[in-house]
């Protein structure tokens, strides 16, 4: 019966795949190299501007952890034609909504207003990358308040430790080693002059990309990115030589203290090859097999059937150069986190060494299709995607065809690359345990 | 070729175009854009159930929306029955077994969840029928058992305790517990103990008195059309039972009548949660629900608030602060100002956000305020429209709120209205600086002295001990103060005096101990003897084989760890060294170099605490002399680990005072040791040592 339903959902499943929607959008260089990509959807009177800059937590020397982010902090200070302070002030006061984010890899920023708007959010940008004042008094402030970030996200916050264990113990050479957010005394060795440096060598159109996404008139946009992003210099090409890492061939023991903590967790983790690459895809899909819905391989088993494990999941977490697939449980009572390890192992091997079943690799189609529609549900979300479809993987077409790639994956492919990359002397296992109240 | 044309093109234009733009100047907006507030389709169902259906064929996708409108149900002493209900409903019905039904959504790449009030479905819309089908199915015809019953609560339990450290949860919980008192619906808590309390024929019957159709929504958004919908819901929900949930009555919660701080002690906390906050009477059909909302949005409603730029602008003291207030048909809601901020500064972070609220209440806001603010909100409500959601959430705001029909349609002229009084009138009516809790949850050994001398306009703030409960409590104690000379020579002759005095332990040329710990049923054997001639030598044994062993023999020394041997370097040979005398509290006398940190309580005993190196400190007994504990700092992993060794039962051998129970602790992991055998200057032979 329930083989059946399966069978018939399938089938239909297959039948309507032809629909799809399409992203429509144009995209062309200025000549001082900053690539520019329009998207045009007039439903809701909303605009959104972005720039997404080619510099991230990795590019930086040693004993500068942390510095792409701070920076993006001190980007919102002022510029030469907007006083210190008044950044979020004009945004919302024209009605709208802005932020930035750091990853290892790239910088974001934007702004989203009602369409009549368009014309400031591309001044606001375009000052913040023609003439951002950067001086001490900022730098101070930001300072305290980078501070404070990492304090309320990672010290105080249960389990925020998880990734910056995993990341020490995967990487040993590449910069992605250290947190993005960077350690307290690095962040108090920033100088001034290494700020301005640093915006002089990577905040330069040739090292960007700005997305206009939503209600817009393409001629009417075209000439005011031309009019604000036209004047600014090019800057100097960027080199970038990231170390490799060596292949982990034995597993690596760690452990991590975390105070904020009274359930233990296990954390193993494995090192994967970057989110350009194939098997990252195909990674993807083995982290959605094994722990996403209920009824996936490790939550049905550890968390359901054997009630070991209060809380089981597994994350791919893309970076450009190398990956990290981690897989984290948090144990009921008394189990021992080796247990869990135990029983994570066994699903891993599993993968590893059969193919998945037929009807499991039918569900993972039916998941990535679900999240291919959904990714594409908002202006704003588009706008990301495109620029980081062209920025990080250079290709933006990927927004209409990274569903193809998942389509093309098999259930051979998902084995060769279990085991090409989770295997046992290739993981960390991290036990990850409460720490006892410090004494006061 | 065609590259090279775009490429001349835009140059040309580019070129144009520089002496039109003046970037000096911020660029106006353009014509307002036009708004589109389309109504969603609406049907009703003789159970009662009203159903919204908003058509957006954007994308092929649909999302499905169940809402009980009911009162806030007050748990009492079964608190944690209405999370239990929502983690059990939505496992699979009686007629379909839960593994098949998580399968079924899981493989058509849905998503379903339940909770104890409602229910949310997304899915593709060519599944859309069966996913509708499915959800009500589960909502009408739950099967609750035992044994997921029994799984439901220890994960409950389990997930409480993940709490229990969780500075931001604690702090919560306590703000809430004060605000509303414990015995109302918005203040009570779940504990284990209350988790306990529910059986699972108490969730059937929260389940039949409060999972009922009288006030319930369903609001369907996406690619589906009102007849589709209509259809299949008249199918799938018409089963479900007409009832409506019992009413019942509970304490009316009272602001406080002075402004005071709350304190709770967090010992791990690096930042303080602070909040000022006070119960607010406001509803979304009020005159003045607009321009409450004003007056929060301008205090702290964001980046550009007041709070945002004096605390985490001016002065860094925090990542953000921010404020909130909320609204209730039912009875008081909370008005929030509230910040994370580091240790240091959290007495100041205390003025700064009282002085902000109160500015609010005193005087009026600026004209460019109001006027920024206003256009935050009319871009707000432009841009929201983007979302289908958005009006369906209007439409239901319509239905529960007793709102005027044009409620939306006229927002933005009542928007426009608004004048600084009505602003600061609403800051008066809702604001209460004078009769403010704050709640301080936070590291008390680093906060509380400043805190304690916190002043607000001249007069000092009072300042009340509550536990994390939000119960009243005492002050922590940390230090108490140390008696007119003590020193720490004296303590360390007190020590020495009580385990047996020097002469004894001076005639000591050897010791041997045995004991005995169990690890997790396994026993695990403690071998430790020490020579007056740096002689060292530890070993545990696991089931007959060595796991561990460190050997030290004058200036030379050796560990090995689970079968690796590896010889000890220079500066582990002196740490040993250290380890390595029968009596060490003799060779600090001799060296004078010990200082006296202050005192702390050890379990209920209070001590002095010696500092013995930098990464060592011993604690000795106020009362009796001897030796409570030593602490070891050691970094691992680039983080600080203290390891801790407690000295218990002690009793006598020879003469000397020996403790027999030692437990060692490390992270939560925690070693007992049992002495089974002391042997004093005997039991050692040179052989030991190699």
């Amino acid at each position: 019966m329930k083989k059946q339903l399966f069978m018939a959902v399938a089938f239909f499943a297959l039948a309507v795949t032809g629909r799809a929607q399409e992203v429509a959008y144009e995209e062309y260089d200025l000549d001082n190299g900053l690539h520019v990509i329009l998207h045009q959807d007039n439903t809701a009177p909303v605009v959104t501007t972005s720039v997404m800059y080619h510099v991230g937590g990795k590019d930086r020397t040693e004993g500068r952890t942390g510095f792409a982010h701070f920076f993006e902090h001190l980007l919102f200070e002022g510029t030469k034609n907007i006083e210190k302070g008044k950044w979020f002030e004009i945004v919302s006061a024209n009605g709208g909504t802005n932020n930035a984010n750091t990853s290892n890899d790239r910088t974001y920023y934007y702004e989203v207003f009602p369409s009549n708007n368009l014309k400031l959010g591309l001044w606001m940008e375009s000052e913040r990358m023609l003439h951002p004042v950067i001086n001490q008094v900022g730098v101070d402030t930001q300072n305290e308040v980078v501070k404070e970030e990492k304090r309320l996200r990672y010290d105080n916050s249960p389990y925020g430790k998880i990734l910056f264990a995993v990341a020490e113990n995967l990487f040993k050479k590449h910069p992605y080693k250290d947190p993005n957010i960077g350690y307290m005394e690095d962040l108090d060795a920033a100088s001034l002059e290494e700020f301005i440096a640093y915006k002089e060598k990577y905040y330069v159109p040739n090292n960007a990309v700005l997305v206009v996404a939503g209600d817009i008139d393409i001629p009417q946009t075209k000439k005011w990115i031309a009019d604000y992003f036209g004047p600014i210099p090019r800057g100097a090409d960027i080199q970038r030589s990231f170390p490799l890492e060596d292949p982990i061939t034995q597993e690596i023991r760690a452990t991590q203290y975390d105070p904020n903590i009274q359930i233990p967790a296990s954390i193993m983790a494995y090192r994967t090859p970057g989110f350009k690459n194939r098997d990252a895809y195909v990674l993807d899909m083995i982290s959605t097999y094994l722990s996403d819905g209920p009824s996936s391989k490790l939550y049905k088993k550890m968390v359901d059937d054997q009630k070991e494990a209060l809380q089981v999941g597994a994350f791919n977490i893309g970076q450009e150069d190398y990956g990290m697939y981690l897989v984290f449980a948090l144990p009921v009572g008394d189990t021992s986190l080796e247990q869990l390890n135990t029983s994570i192992e066994e699903e891993m091997a599993k993968t590893r060494e059969a193919l998945i079943s037929e009807n499991d690799y039918k569900k993972l189609q039916n998941k990535f299709e679900n999240r291919f529609v959904n990714s594409n549900a908002s202006i704003e979300g588009i706008a990301g995607s495109l620029a980081t479809n062209y920025l990080l993987y250079g290709d933006t077409s990927l927004i209409n065809k990274e569903i193809e790639i998942y389509r093309s994956i098999t259930r051979e492919e998902i084995m060769e690359v279990a085991q090409k990359y989770l295997k046992p002397n290739q993981r960390v296992i991290i036990d990850y345990l409460p720490e006892e109240n410090p004494s006061n | 070729m065609q590259k090279l044309y775009t490429f001349l093109f835009l140059s040309f234009t580019a070129t144009l175009a520089f002496g039109q733009v003046d970037r000096t100047k911020m660029p106006e907006p353009g014509p307002a854009p036009e708004i589109n507030l389309e109504e969603p389709q609406r049907f009703e169902l003789n159970n009662g159930l009203t159903v919204l259906v908003v058509e957006n064929h954007k994308l092929p996708r649909v999302s499905v929306q169940l809402t009980l409108d009911n009162p806030p149900i007050l748990e009492g002493e079964k608190a944690g029955v209405a999370s239990l209900t929502g983690s059990l409903l939505g496992l699979g019905s009686k007629s379909i077994p839960k593994d098949e039904f998580n399968e079924e959504i899981d493989f058509l790449g849905a998503t379903m969840n339940f909770g104890p009030q409602g229910a949310y479905a997304s899915s593709l819309s060519k599944y859309f029928p069966r996913i509708l089908e499915l959800m009500a199915d589960a909502a009408i015809n739950p099967n609750f058992t035992q044994v997921e019953f029994d799984k439901e609560k220890d994960k409950l339990i389990t997930g409480l305790k993940t709490q229990e450290k969780d500075v931001a949860a604690i702090a919560e919980r306590v703000q809430r517990v004060l605000a509303y008192g414990k015995d109302h619906p918005f203040g009570e808590y779940t504990s284990e103990e209350t988790v306990n309390n529910v059986l699972l024929t108490d969730v059937q019957e929260f389940y039949r008195n409060y999972f009922v159709p009288a006030n319930a929504y369903l609001i369907v958004i996406g690619d589906v059309t009102f007849g589709e919908v209509k259809d299949l819901v008249e199918t799938h929900f018409t089963p479900w039972t007409k009832a409506a949930p019992p009413s019942f009555s509970y304490s009316n919660p009272k602001d406080a009548q002075y402004t005071q701080i709350n304190f709770v002690d967090m010992p791990n906390a690096v930042q303080s949660e602070i909040a000022v906050q006070n119960l607010v009477n406001l509803q979304m059909k009020d005159a003045d629900y607009l321009p409450a909302l004003m007056a929060n949005q301008i205090l702290g409603g964001g980046g550009e608030g007041r709070l945002f730029l004096n605390l985490r602008e001016d002065k860094g003291y925090t990542y953000g602060s921010y404020s909130g207030i909320g609204n209730d048909k039912y009875g008081p809601s909370r008005f929030r100002a509230t910040a994370s901020v580091r240790n240091m500064v959290t007495d100041s972070s205390v003025v700064e956000l009282l002085k902000e609220v109160d500015r609010m209440v005193n005087e009026p806001v600026s004209q460019r305020e109001l006027e920024n603010t206003k256009a935050k909100y009319a871009g707000r409500f432009v841009m929201a429209l983007e979302q289908p959601q958005t009006l369906a959430g209007y439409a239901l705001n319509i239905e529960t709120e007793d709102l005027p029909k044009d409620f939306y349609k006229t927002y933005l002229e009542r928007l426009e209205k608004i004048t600084v009084a009505d602003v600061q009138n609403a800051a008066k009516k809702y604001f209460s600086p004078e009769n403010a809790r704050i709640v301080v949850a936070g590291k008390g050994s680093e906060v509380l002295e400043n805190l304690e001398q916190v002043t607000f306009q001249g007069k000092k703030i009072p300042l009340k001990y509550v536990d994390k409960t939000g119960a009243p409590s005492q002050k922590p104690e940390y230090d108490m103060a140390l008696e007119e000379g003590v020193t720490a020579t004296g303590i360390l002759e007190k020590y020495i005096e009580a385990i047996g005095g020097k002469d004894k332990l001076k005639a000591v040329e050897s010791y041997a101990l045995a004991a005995d710990a169990d690890m997790q049923g396994v026993t695990l054997q403690l071998e430790l003897k020490k020579t007056a001639s740096d002689q060292f030598m530890q070993n545990i044994n696991m089931m007959g084989n060595s796991v561990s062993k460190q050997v030290l023999d004058g200036d030379k020394g050796y560990m090995v760890m689970q079968g690796q041997r590896k010889d000890l370097g220079p500066e582990e040979i002196e740490k040993v060294k250290e380890e390595s005398a029968p009596f060490p509290e003799l060779n600090y006398l001799a060296a004078g170099d010990i200082s006296l940190e202050g005192t702390e309580m050890v379990g209920d005993k209070k001590a002095y605490k010696l500092q013995i190196t930098d990464q060592k400190t011993a604690f000795y007994d106020m009362a009796t002399g001897l030796k409570l504990q030593e602490v070891n700092v050691a970094e691992m992993q680039g983080q600080q680990m203290s390891q801790i060794l407690l000295y218990d039962d002690y009793q006598e051998v020879s003469g000397i005072l020996f403790p027999f129970k030692l437990t060692q602790s490390m992270g939560p992991q925690s070693l007992e040791f049992n002495v089974t055998k002391i042997k004093v200057n005997d039991g050692v032979a040179p052989s030991d040592f190699e």
